[in-house]
């Protein structure tokens, strides 16, 4: 390894570190002001996600759609097109999932089940990422921005799942406001009958490879990170910054739509109004949490699965509802944006310092020659 | 009679000495050029007259009573009211908003809009001016806007007026009504102060000139005693004469080909007018002129980044297409991005290179010893290929963007102020390599404000003056000449 390499790698051990002391403060103040006691409850949470493999399936699961829309914010993100429509993908995805479902016999076994089920997969992924390029078509074409397109868009996507598990996908008995159940041989394999955890979490571990791998070894990936560090370096470069734009939101989209695939093929089964526990917005804090970076995204993502899980046991035995988990997100979240902004305002500054009167001469006069 | 005096102001900017010793005396009832071109130290001198700078030496006295320096609120209430170059106008609001904003006295209170622009209406009746003061900013012309602005200051009350090139974004028609505003601000006795850059407009309004270069004090006179040769001997000095360079130039091949080339700006307005000129290879092209004349358009149409009006931009043989590589003038904006690592930055030109990529993917090892020769060749100190390029100093900084417009050799080079802010070393580096490329073949067009450096390294020179080019060697070119107002 080259020293670089391995300086970058202590570097980014350190900040791991920092990291995980802030999200653990933020825990702690969050029980805190719960009035719960710290012990016990830390105890509770830790012995509900890792406690034992019914605790770890528990987190594995959780962590899977968390992961998939976290990357998905990721590709956004780094393109500089702020995609607030995770939930809105996530559930489109879903509901083209159970449409294309519909259509398909329910007693298939062996390969036609498989090849049934890609289709089911890719038909959420091209929901999904229909959805996003809508919002990415309105900004590219008509300059609206992305965040309110898409947080709309979410509005949009709730409102047809209702009308969908009440209405034309409904199941056969028209009880209750679900879709059928997927037969076992449509769902992804589950590696135990007792335990939730299904291959979806192998998918999602995958993804995050192929993302880094994408952002980081491959042309379009560079060029879509280019862009949103600098979209005017990559125009007077001749890149055509728009569309690039939309390929990102429509990739961004696609993973949404996959994570509601896997939820939907992997969890549920079946669509109901709770289909999406907020996944497509708690991809938001994962990538944060990341930096961006999709291979950050595995241990960020795990953390809030993991806090989940162990929450439902925390809140299993104690006054606290699972929403404390929330709050703790929030709670996590906001510390680290926020010492991670006062870290990078002191960077800037320091790179202000070096070069002041570079600055000073661009502005103000011709040229010093 | 009263009278505004800065003496022996001196202020320095880094390395940079923009003003040194400049005393001037602005007297009522006259209307007082101040010329210079970029860089002379115009708008240094009126940011330190309306208190935005502090002077390193110096003193200003308004009427025999100093003026204390450095605090723009003071000055305004001494009456010492500046119209902006670029207008500070909210366009959101409506013009009478935007007149009680010019009294705004803080957050606490009632907005009472009738008594806060009484005063301003009552001078725009005075100019005979109906502007639709009910109506959004948005919806006025560049004209109106600056009407606007002026009656906002004047409203202030005050003697002294300083016009900041006043007319750069205005129409002719438009023009001629400011000039007139200017008279008439004179016959009432006002302190008139007009910063220009454009010969004939000071020749056909200003009372007195006094003209600056290099942050120097040239000279001044009552305009009765000057010519526009003279002025604008004052303002450039000689030009210097282009420096002998051995010919690299071809026979037979065939570079850039401009042909009646017109493009439109940024705000729809033509910035480039039916230029035509041609580039061949070995050649560096310069193009002079004062900023905003329609040069920065003219380059990024030639790379492709901004598509031409009408016209044709062709290179060589129209078979293949020509590599062409782009300084672009601001290289916070343009040239680098920020956030992204040394290695990236370099990439930017090597991502079509053959040997850094092998179909969609990037080769990391190789683009690792690309980029660690090109940091060898062109010697930029970087503490790691990984390290964010914004930690880089400009020369450095620059030295990226250069290094991987060169790597390969391009057919065409267009570089914008490729040395603006650099130092003595990296400008000559500069120089070297892109005399350099065009020895090797290159068709250079370099756009540039300092007749320094145009002088320096280039082939041919021209000068572009609203959109136009200017052939001729002498400084009216440079300056638009002296066409009649």
């Amino acid at each position: 390894m080259r020293p670089e390499t391995l300086r970058r790698f202590g570097k980014g051990c350190i900040s791991a570190l920092v990291s995980s002391g802030i999200l653990f403060a933020a825990l702690i103040v969050t029980l805190l002001a719960f009035g719960l006691p710290i012990v016990p409850s830390l105890h509770l949470i830790v012995d509900g996600a890792f406690g034992d493999r019914f605790g770890m399936s528990r987190t594995a699961v959780k962590m899977t759609p968390l992961l998939c829309t976290g990357l998905a914010m990721i590709v956004a993100w780094r393109a500089g097109i702020y995609n607030i429509g995770g939930e809105g993908q996530f559930i489109v995805g879903g509901i083209v999932g159970a449409w294309t479902a519909s259509f398909l016999p329910h007693d298939l076994q062996g390969i036609p089940a498989t090849l049934s089920l890609v289709l089911i997969l890719v038909a959420c992924v091209a929901g999904g990422s229909a959805w996003a390029w809508f919002a990415g078509w309105l900004y590219v074409r008509r300059g609206v921005a992305v965040v309110i397109s898409t947080i709309l868009l979410n509005f949009i996507a709730v409102q047809i799942l209702g009308w969908a598990v009440s209405g034309p996908l409904q199941e056969a008995k028209h009880q209750v406001p679900l879709t059928e159940q997927l037969p076992d041989a449509l769902m992804l394999p589950k590696f135990n009958r007792q335990m939730d955890l299904h291959a979806g979490v192998i998918i999602a571990l995958l993804l995050a490879v192929l993302v880094y791998v994408f952002l980081f070894l491959t042309k379009s990936g560079y060029r879509l990170r280019l862009i949103g560090d600098s979209p005017n370096v990559a125009r007077a470069n001749r890149m055509h910054v728009p569309r690039e734009q939309l390929k990102a939101m429509v990739l961004s989209g696609a993973l949404c739509g996959l994570a509601g695939g896997i939820e939907f093929t992997g969890m549920t089964g079946q669509l109901g109004l709770g289909f999406s526990q907020q996944w497509g917005f708690l991809g938001i804090p994962v990538a944060l949490l990341a930096g961006l970076h999709p291979l950050a995204a595995i241990p960020s993502a795990l953390y809030f699965g993991a806090l989940f899980a162990g929450s439902e046991n925390l809140a299993r035995f104690t006054e606290a509802g699972t929403t404390i988990v929330y709050v703790i997100q929030a709670v996590a979240v906001l510390a680290f944006v926020g010492t991670r902004s006062i870290a990078s305002r002191r960077d800037a500054g320091r790179v202000e310092d070096d070069s002041p009167t570079e600055t000073l001469v661009g502005a103000t006069a011709g040229g010093t020659s | 009679m009263s009278a505004l005096e800065i003496r022996s102001v001196s202020k320095r900017f880094g390395r940079v000495q923009a003003l040194s010793d400049v005393s001037v005396q602005f007297n009522s009832g006259e209307i007082h050029a101040v010329l210079g071109e970029n860089g002379a130290g115009k708008s240094t001198l009126v940011s330190i007259l309306a208190g935005f700078v502090t002077p390193d030496e110096g003193s200003i006295s308004l009427n025999g009573i100093r003026v204390p320096v450095g605090n723009p609120a003071e000055c305004r209430e001494l009456g010492i009211q500046l119209i902006h170059q670029h207008f500070t106008l909210v366009p959101q609001f409506s013009g009478e908003e935007n007149l009680a904003l010019g009294s705004f006295r803080g957050l606490a209170g009632t907005l009472d809009l009738d008594s806060s622009t009484r005063e301003a209406k009552t001078i725009a009746e005075r100019l005979g001016w109906s502007l639709r003061l009910k109506d959004r900013v948005a919806t006025y012309s560049v004209g109106e806007q600056q009407r606007l602005e002026i009656l906002r200051a004047l409203a202030l009350g005050g003697d002294v007026v300083i016009f900041d090139e006043p007319t750069a974004v205005l129409s002719p028609d438009e023009v001629t009504d400011l000039l007139g505003v200017l008279r008439r601000l004179r016959d009432e006795g006002k302190i008139v102060i007009l910063i220009a850059h454009k010969l004939s407009e000071v020749l056909a309004v200003a009372d007195r000139v006094t003209v600056l270069r290099k942050g120097v004090w040239v000279a001044s006179d009552i305009r009765d005693n000057v010519t526009s040769p003279m002025l604008a001997e004052w303002m450039v000095g000689e030009i210097p004469a282009l420096q002998e360079h051995p010919s690299y130039i071809s026979e037979g091949t065939q570079g850039l080909a401009v042909e009646k080339l017109s493009v439109k700006g940024a705000r729809g307005e033509v910035a480039v007018r039916s230029v035509s000129f041609n580039v061949l290879r070995g050649e560096v092209f310069g193009i002079g002129g004062v900023d905003g004349n329609g040069q920065l358009e003219l380059a990024e149409t030639l790379v492709g980044v901004r598509s031409a009006d009408s016209g044709t931009v062709r290179f060589g043989d129209t078979e293949s297409s020509p590599y062409i590589s782009y300084i672009p003038q601001d290289r916070q904006r343009d040239g680098l991005a920020m956030g992204m690592s040394v290695s990236d930055n370099l990439l930017v030109s090597g991502i079509d290179h053959p040997l850094l990529t092998s179909g969609p993917f990037l080769r990391p090892s190789a683009i690792h010893t690309w980029a660690n020769g090109l940091i060898k060749k062109f010697q930029i100190k970087v503490e790691s290929l990984e390290a964010r390029v914004s930690g880089l100093s400009g020369g450095n900084g620059q030295k990226v963007v250069v290094s991987r417009c060169l790597d390969r050799l391009p057919d065409l080079l267009v570089a914008v102020n490729p040395t603006r802010g650099l130092d003595l070393k990296a400008t000559q580096y500069v120089h070297e390599k892109i005399r350099e490329a065009a020895a090797l073949g290159t068709a250079v067009v370099l756009v540039s404000t300092d007749l320094d450096e145009l002088s320096a390294i280039c082939s041919r020179r021209v000068f572009m003056n609203r959109g136009e080019i200017m052939d001729g060697p002498g400084a009216e070119a440079l300056l638009g000449g002296s066409e009649a107002l």
